[in-house]
This record gives C-alpha cells, structure tokens and sequence, in this order.
C-alpha cells in the first residue's frame, strides 16, 4: 500500500531528488563545469518522464486522503509538461551565454510545482502547487540580476502575481465557507446552488487561473517579463506553466465547479476573446522580437481559453490540442531566437534579423517555419490548431466567436510576416554573425521547427492523444 | 499514382535544391528542368490515358488522412481540372528555363520555389477533399509571398504583404465555409457537399463565403487591388505563374464548389456577379487605357481578361425562359478556354516585358519606342501576343471570349454587346502600348544598342505562340476533353437550381 502510494508519485519524487542533488552539486564541488549540471538535471528529467510512462498503468486512485490523484488526465499532462521541460532544457544549453546554473535549478523548481498542480485534488494542494510555480517563475525572470530590466519586470511580476494569488486565496475561502470543504471530490458532490457567493468565489478563482494563463486581464505581466528577462527565462515562462494552468482550470472548473459551467463559461469566453483581439492588435506595433511573441502568446492562449469555454469534449479537446500546438510553437520561436542571440544581443529587435537568410541560412528557414505555423497556415502544426478550434466553434453555433477568431488571425498574418520580411526581404550592411558551430540548442531549435511541419503532414496522433486524454477525464464525472 | 508523382515529385525536388544549392549553384538549375520536364511529360502520359468521354473522376486516389474528422487524401481529376493541370505543368517548365537571363540572388532558392509552388498548385487542382483542397490552397501563398518579397522589384514588401493578407483573408472564410459544410455532412469531401439539402440562406452565405476567396483570386472588381501591386513587383518568371495559373485558381473554385454546392444561391445572386463581371470587363478594360506602366497594364487587362469567366459562368442564370443545358455548356466551355487561353497569352506576355526589362530596366511604356528595329524577331512575337490578347480571330483569346459572348447572346442583348465592347478596348489598350513599345522612332538611346532575343529566350516564347495559334485554329481537342465534365456540371447546377 505505501509503497502503492509512493509508487504513483514517483515523478514527482524524482524532480525532487533532482533539485536536491543539484543544490548539492552547486554547493559542495567548486567550479563544477556546466555540462555536468545539465547531463545530470536532463537525466533526472528523462527519468521522471520514463516514470510517468511506466505509471500511465496504475488504476486511478485518490492518494493522501484525498488530497492527491492519480489518473489518465493528470499523467498524461505530466507526460507533456516534462516533454516540454526536456526540450526547453536542451534547447538553453549555451555555454557561452552567462546564464548561471541557478535558472535550471529554479526551472526544476516550477516544473515540480506544475507537476503537483496536475494531480491536486484539494484546494490546499493546489495552492501549493500554484505557488511552487508562482514563486519560482518570479525567481526565473529575476536570474539575470544585473540586468535593471529583469529586476522591474520581475518586481511587477511579483506584485502583480502576489494579489492574483490573493484574491485567488479569497475565492478558496469563500468555497469553503459554502461547502465547509476543500476537496474537489466533495465539493462536486456537495449539491451545489449557483448562488452570488459562489459566483462570486468562482470569479475570484477565475481571476487566479487567468493570471497564470497570462489572458486579458490579468496580462500585463506576460510582455514586461517575457522582454524584460532573458530568452532562456521566457522559453520556460512561455509554456510549462501554461499546463500547469490547464491542470487547474480542467480540475477546478470541469470537474469540482461543473455545476456552475453556465456562469464560468462567460467569464473564460470573455476572457479568451478580448486576449484575442487585444493581444494581436498590440502586438501589431512591437519591435522588439520576445515583447511582440508575449502579445501574439495573448492571442493564442485567447483560442486556448475560447475553445475551453465551449464546455463539452470537443471544445475542451480543442483547446487541449491548441495549447499543446502553441507550446511546440514557443518552444521552437524562442529556441531559434536564442540560438542568434549573444551576450551583447540579448534583446533581438526585428532590425537585427536583417541579413539573417545569409548569415543563418537553416535557422532563418526554420524561423519562416515557424512564423508561417503561428499565423495559421496549413500545412504547418499552428493551422490545425486553429481549424480544430474553429470547428468545434462551429459545431457549436458560436459562428460569431469563429469569425472574430479568423479575423484577428488576419490582422495577426501582417506581424508574424513582417518578421520574415525582415529576416529575408532586407539586406543588411551588419548581419548578426555566424559561429558556425553546431551546438545542442541550435540542434533542439531545428528538430522542434522541422516537428512543426511533419506532425502537420500527419496530425494524427496529437490530434488522437489529446482527445484520449480529455475523454478520459470526463468519463471520471 | 500519377497525380501523387506530380504533386510530390516537384516538391521533394524543390526541398534538395534548397538542401544542397549553396555548394551546387549550376547543378540546381538543370536539376529543377529536368524534374519539370519529367512532369510535364507524367502529365502528357495522364493525358494519353485520360479518358474524355467518362463522366467519373479519373486517376483517383484516397487514402485515410485524419480518421477523426474524417478527411481522406483524396485526388482525382476530371475535364475541369485536368486542362489546368497541364496548363500549369505546361508553363513551369518554361519559367524555370528563363530563370537564368536575369541576376538573381540565390537562384537555387528561386527554383526550389517555383518547383514547390508547381507541385501545391497541381495539388489544389487535384484535391477532391474539401480540407486537402484548402491546405493546398493556403500553403501556396507561401511560396509566392518569398517569391515576390525577395526577388521582386523596389516596392516589393509592400505588394507581397498586399498580396497575402487580401488572398489570406478571403481565404478564412472559405474554411469556415467548409467547416460548416461538414458539420452539416459529416464529411470533407467535395461530392458529399453536392448533395447536401440546404436552405435558401444557408445557401446565401455559403456562396458569399466561398465568393469572397475566389473572387480575392480570380480578382474581380473591387478586390482586384492587390493584383496590378503583385505583378509590378513580381519578378517575370512570379508575374507569369501569377497570370497563368494562380488566378484560374479562383475561376477553378466558382466551377468546382460554388455552382455545384449552391446552385440556388448561384442563380439568386448572379445579377451581381453579371454586373461585377461586366463592371470589371468594361471599367478595368478603361483603367488599363491610361497605365503607363507596361505591366500594370497588363495587370488590368488580366483582370479585364478574367471578367469573362466570371461572366460565363453566371450569365446564364439570368434569363430563365432562355437557359438551357447547352447554352450553359457553351458559357462555361467559354470561360474554361478563356482560362487557358489567358493563362498562354497574358504569361507571353509578362515574359516578353521581363526580356525587354532585362534589357532597358524600365517598365514604363514612355522608356521604350522603336524595338523592333533593334529586336526585329522579338517584336513579331511580341506583337502577335498582343493581337491575341486583343482576341484577334485565330488566335486562342477569341475562341474563349466569343463563346461567352454568344451565350450572353442568348440571355440578354445589352449584356452581350456590353462584354462585346471589351474586343474594342482590349485591341485600344494592348495595340496602343504595343505602338508605343515596338514602332515608332528610337527615343532612348539605351534601344539602339542591345541584342535581340537569344535561343533560350525565344523558343519559350514560340512554344507559347504555337499552342496559342494551336487553340486558336483547332480548339476541338481541348473543348471534346472538357465537355462530358462541363455538361454533367451543366447538369446537376440545373437541377439544383430548379431551372
């Protein structure tokens, strides 16, 4: 039994060793070489994730008196979330950049806290989870300490994220002042009335999930933190968390709050569609190459949310196979970033990509990939994440909500296109220079760019696996 | 098979020219014509295979791609898609074989383009799934938005980001179209959108959705702006297969989902699209009056050119005491040759400006005067291709543009003589620019010095005279390949639309 139990949470166990062993290593040998530290944090990795794999074969179980569950649902966005981690982590191995090892450790950090939030099933566990994330996240913009830049965005961050845990915190309360429980389980049973306090608590909850996601309102973070920290920091911040939020958004709404889906469902709708059009048409004016991907991750976490409020397995897959597309898309945007950027070019603006057909001839190309994927043209990941939206919107006679949708990824094609002009079109008397070397991020950056196109050409399998896992997670209700 | 082998082979050529093109400049080149020709010589094979007289789709091929939505990779061709087909295996050969005259930057990314733009185009002219169909349809922008951004001339971002934010935006509502389609069939293919019940507004709304990216393409008044941008800009060998083949694309679409899937809506709107048609044949055959740069000019009468299919296509909805099935086979028989008949001329024709812009490095008509006493062979092709494209008799122009006139004919007089008046125009405006550039006395000194056509200049451009006289002379062949399809197309959109 113990070990049973022991048994289900091993990945989780693993980050935690490996945090442990790194802490460790960083303290105890000196001037230890890089390389080391990452072969043994990828190594941790790939074992939590082989963990993972293995307990996907546990029957579904509630652990820790109730606090903690195992299922489907949760191993499977472990699964992903790790996979994501791997590939960020490969894709930040740079030595020459003057990263300190501490942004990997703290990386490992909220990479523990997103694995927690996929199988909480007690309020209490899920605020632990959300601010093992949160917190670590503030310490990931604030690494480069030198920087003025990372410093403010990270204090605005904290701020900012200090009161949406807050008022967060204060929905919980008020759960637990009407149902007198903090379990999900209980809390769906407790024969809930949509009544104006839990209207109002599951307002606040919103609040919370919306910040992490990084959605109209609670967005101003997302721009300041991404352009303010550093490549490395904004790869992660771009897209481990969001499963993090996803875990807690399909836990707390779906399933605990379902009851309340009528009232729930207007606030995500709402949210998602202003981040849609707010997030593209600001982004229409930066020139700063992270600033200008913070406001398009508006845009596509809008779809995420968009697609989520539909409510029923179609939209909730959607959404699920839209998030998973975006984050391979940040993922490879800001791995090909990072690999053109050098100590003295830390913040890419969309003049210095000038030349870079000739100086970078692969790693342009596989930014047009990119850029190409995320305005939504086929036959590259990012169109089928936004047809996939797009249908169930359809099939769900929000045909209004489908075109304000296609509209604003319209609008969105004229920045994602001036990057390529910019990056094929100009000639430059100055181009970035090429080193020439090939090192594991730029490979990374190449694989995840190429994966764009080939899962395009065969998007069968995501598209099966995410419908797997939400069909699971409903048929627990 | 056949069709699989020239959507890919094209494409995979295309991806090794750019794998290894920086080490292999020259290789490249003779690399992407011999993987042209070997398609087009796939295509004229398909061609002694096909056969006219099936009504079925031939070639077909379907193979499950995302079994969850159930959309197949499903291909085939039939007399309507066919004729674009080889036109478009037809013409990319030849662009490639010019592509050498001009300095070109990085040529080997210049080919690997074209050849990945031929085999997605084959492939939106072969899609029998409506999904597939659109995949095609957008990935081609691709292709084309690199092909005018870095080879084209001064203003170029401007066009090409012109060019695929309009095509981009008539496009999303296709798919939300199509979406809507299968939610109501449950299918993507093409044939199940055929006999799909739906109302009247349903209707409505569908032909409008799908209208606004065909007519994006095709380009009718008023969302034609963004074409005289691409072509200017373009770079010759991009003006051609925009001309030739991108914007049959969108006349392709009308035959192929709006007429079939909404036959009713088709007969309720088409006095709007007569009037458009007739408004882009009459107005823009006068706006290419007053160009003084040689390809805007041909830009507009492109867009004048393409009034006729549009016209073909609808005129015979309008009068319902004389439409009949083979007063609808002659229009749109019209509309098909005036297809590939503009894609032959108006692609000479864009490559007869890119020799002489090769030469001079100006596109206004006023730099120019005089060539043929320096180019004398030059200038007998280049006023031939003139005189087709003002639809001299013999010529391929005139089959396509009389054939709609005489269906016109039949609905209404004043509409007939009003696409009539383009056969004045027409010769107004191109006879006037081929006065201005070809005769007269030599006002630039530039003109006196250069060198007529070389060979690999002219035998593209005599190849593309034979087959224009060809379809002129004879256009039997090409109309006995198209009618059985045409006349079952007649057939289902008069029973659809309860005529």
């Amino acid at each position: 039994m113990t070990f049973n139990i022991i048994g289900s949470i091993l990945p989780e166990v693993t980050i935690a060793i490996a945090i442990c062993v790194v802490i460790l290593i960083n303290s105890l040998i000196r001037n230890v070489s890089v390389t080391f530290i990452h072969s043994v944090i990828l190594f941790f990795l790939l074992f939590a994730l082989f963990l993972s794999f293995v307990s996907l074969e546990l029957p579904d179980s509630i652990i820790f008196n109730g606090h903690y569950v195992i299922d489907t649902f949760g191993t499977n966005l472990k699964i992903i979330a790790l996979i994501a981690a791997i590939l960020i982590h490969l894709a930040s191995i740079k030595s020459k950049l003057n990263i300190k090892n501490e942004i990997f450790l703290i990386q490992l950090f909220a990479t523990l806290g997103v694995l927690i939030l996929c199988s909480a099933y007690n309020l209490l566990t899920i605020y632990l989870g959300l601010e093992t994330l949160t917190l670590s996240m503030y310490g990931i913009v604030a690494t480069n300490r030198n920087s003025i830049d990372a410093t403010e965005s990270a204090m605005k961050f904290f701020i900012l994220g200090a009161i949406a845990s807050a008022i967060f915190l204060y929905g919980v309360s008020i759960v637990y002042g009407v149902t007198s429980t903090l379990s999900l389980e209980l809390i769906e049973e407790s024969n809930l009335l949509d009544s104006l306090e839990m209207r109002i608590a599951v307002a606040f909850i919103a609040c919370g999930i919306i910040f992490k996601f990084g959605a109209f309102p609670f967005h101003s973070w997302v721009p300041d933190s991404y352009q303010g920290s550093n490549t490395t920091a904004a790869i992660y911040i771009s897209s481990v968390p969001k499963i993090g939020a996803f875990a807690l958004i399909a836990r707390l709404f779906m399933d605990a709050l379902n009851v309340m889906s009528d009232f729930w469902s207007i606030l995500i709708l709402s949210a998602g569609l202003i981040s849609i059009i707010i997030g593209n048409l600001i982004a229409l004016m930066q020139i700063n190459l992270r600033r200008m991907l913070a406001y398009s991750a508006i845009g596509h976490i809008g779809f995420v949310l968009l697609s989520f409020s539909i409510v029923n397995e179609g939209g909730i897959s959607a959404s699920l196979t839209y998030l998973l597309m975006y984050i391979l898309m940040t993922i490879s945007a800001f791995a090909l970033i990072e690999s053109i950027s050098s100590e003295d070019r830390q913040h890419i603006e969309l003049n210095d990509l000038r030349g870079l057909s000739n100086s970078h001839p692969l790693i342009a190309f596989m930014l047009l990939f990119c850029m190409f994927s995320m305005v939504g043209i086929p036959p590259f990941i990012g169109f089928y994440a936004k047809w996939i939206v797009l249908s169930e919107l359809v099939n769900n006679g929000m045909i209004w909500y489908a075109l304000v949708g296609v509209i604003m990824s319209v609008i969105a094609a004229y920045y994602y296109l001036r990057v390529i002009w910019f990056i094929y079109f100009e000639k430059s008397d100055q181009p970035i220079k090429n080193n020439g070397i090939l090192n594991t991020h730029s490979i990374t950056s190449v694989i995840v760019s190429v994966m764009l196109l080939l899962i395009g050409l065969y998007p069968n399998p995501i598209m099966d696996y995410t419908r797997v896992i939400i069909s699971s997670f409903l048929l627990i209700d | 098979m056949i069709l699989d082998l020239m959507i890919w082979m094209p494409i995979i050529s295309g991806f090794i020219i750019l794998l290894i093109g920086k080490n292999y400049g020259s290789l490249t080149y003779w690399l992407s014509i011999f993987s042209s020709f070997l398609v087009f010589a796939v295509s004229l094979y398909a061609l002694s295979i096909y056969d006219p007289t099936q009504v079925n789709i031939q070639f077909e091929l379907i193979a499950t791609w995302i079994d969850r939505f159930n959309i197949n990779y499903h291909l085939g061709v039939d007399g309507i898609s066919f004729p674009l087909i080889l036109l478009t295996t037809f013409i990319t050969p030849i662009v490639l074989l010019t592509s050498r005259t001009s300095e070109k930057s990085n040529l080997y990314q210049y080919l690997a383009s074209f050849l990945i733009l031929e085999g997605l185009m084959i492939g939106v002219f072969s899609a029998l799934d409506a999904f597939l169909f659109y995949v095609f349809w957008e990935a081609m922008l691709i292709p084309m938005f690199i092909i005018i951004g870095i080879w084209g001339g001064k203003n170029r971002v401007y066009a090409t980001i012109k060019f695929f934010l309009y095509t981009f935006l008539g496009s999303v509502f296709m798919l939300i179209a199509i979406i809507y389609l299968y939610i109501q069939t449950g299918s993507y293919s093409i044939f199940d959108f055929y006999n799909l019940d739906l109302s009247k507004t349903e209707q409505i709304l569908i032909f409008l959705a799908f209208l606004f990216a065909f007519a994006v393409k095709i380009p009718m008044w008023p969302v034609h702006t963004w074409l005289p941008d691409a072509h200017v800009e373009a770079p010759t060998g991009g003006s051609v297969i925009l001309a030739a083949i991108l914007l049959k694309m969108g006349g392709y679409g009308l035959l192929r989902f709006s007429l079939p899937i909404t036959p009713e809506a088709s007969n309720e709107l088409s006095i709007i699209m007569v009037v458009l048609s007739l408004i882009a044949i009459v107005y823009i055959g006068m706006v290419a009056l007053s160009q003084t740069d040689m390809k805007k000019l041909i830009a507009y009468s492109s867009v004048a050119h393409m009034g006729f299919v549009t016209l073909g296509t609808f005129v015979v909805f309008l009068n319902h005491e004389n439409a009949s099935i083979d007063n609808m086979n002659m229009a749109i028989s019209g509309a098909m040759i005036q297809m590939i008949s503009h894609g032959l001329i108006s692609g000479a024709l864009f490559l007869c400006i890119g020799v002489m812009y090769d030469r001079i490095h100006s596109r206004e008509i006023s730099d120019y005067g005089g060539i043929a006493l320096s180019m004398p062979r030059f200038a007998g092709l280049m006023v031939f291709f003139a005189l087709a494209n003002a639809a001299l008799p013999g010529t391929s122009g005139f089959v396509g543009e009389v054939l709609v006139i005489l269906a016109s004919l039949k609905v209404n007089f004043w509409i007939a003589l009003l696409s009539g008046t383009t056969l004045v125009i027409g010769a107004a405006y191109t006879l006037w620019m081929v006065k201005r550039v070809v005769f007269g006395k030599i006002t630039n000194e530039k003109i006196n010095d250069i060198q007529d056509v070389s060979a690999i200049e002219l035998i593209p451009l005599m190849i593309l005279a034979i087959m224009v006289l060809a379809m002129g002379l004879i256009p039997e062949p090409l109309m006995n390949l198209m009618y059985t399809s045409i006349n079952n197309l007649s057939e289902l959109v008069f029973l659809g639309a309860g005529l």
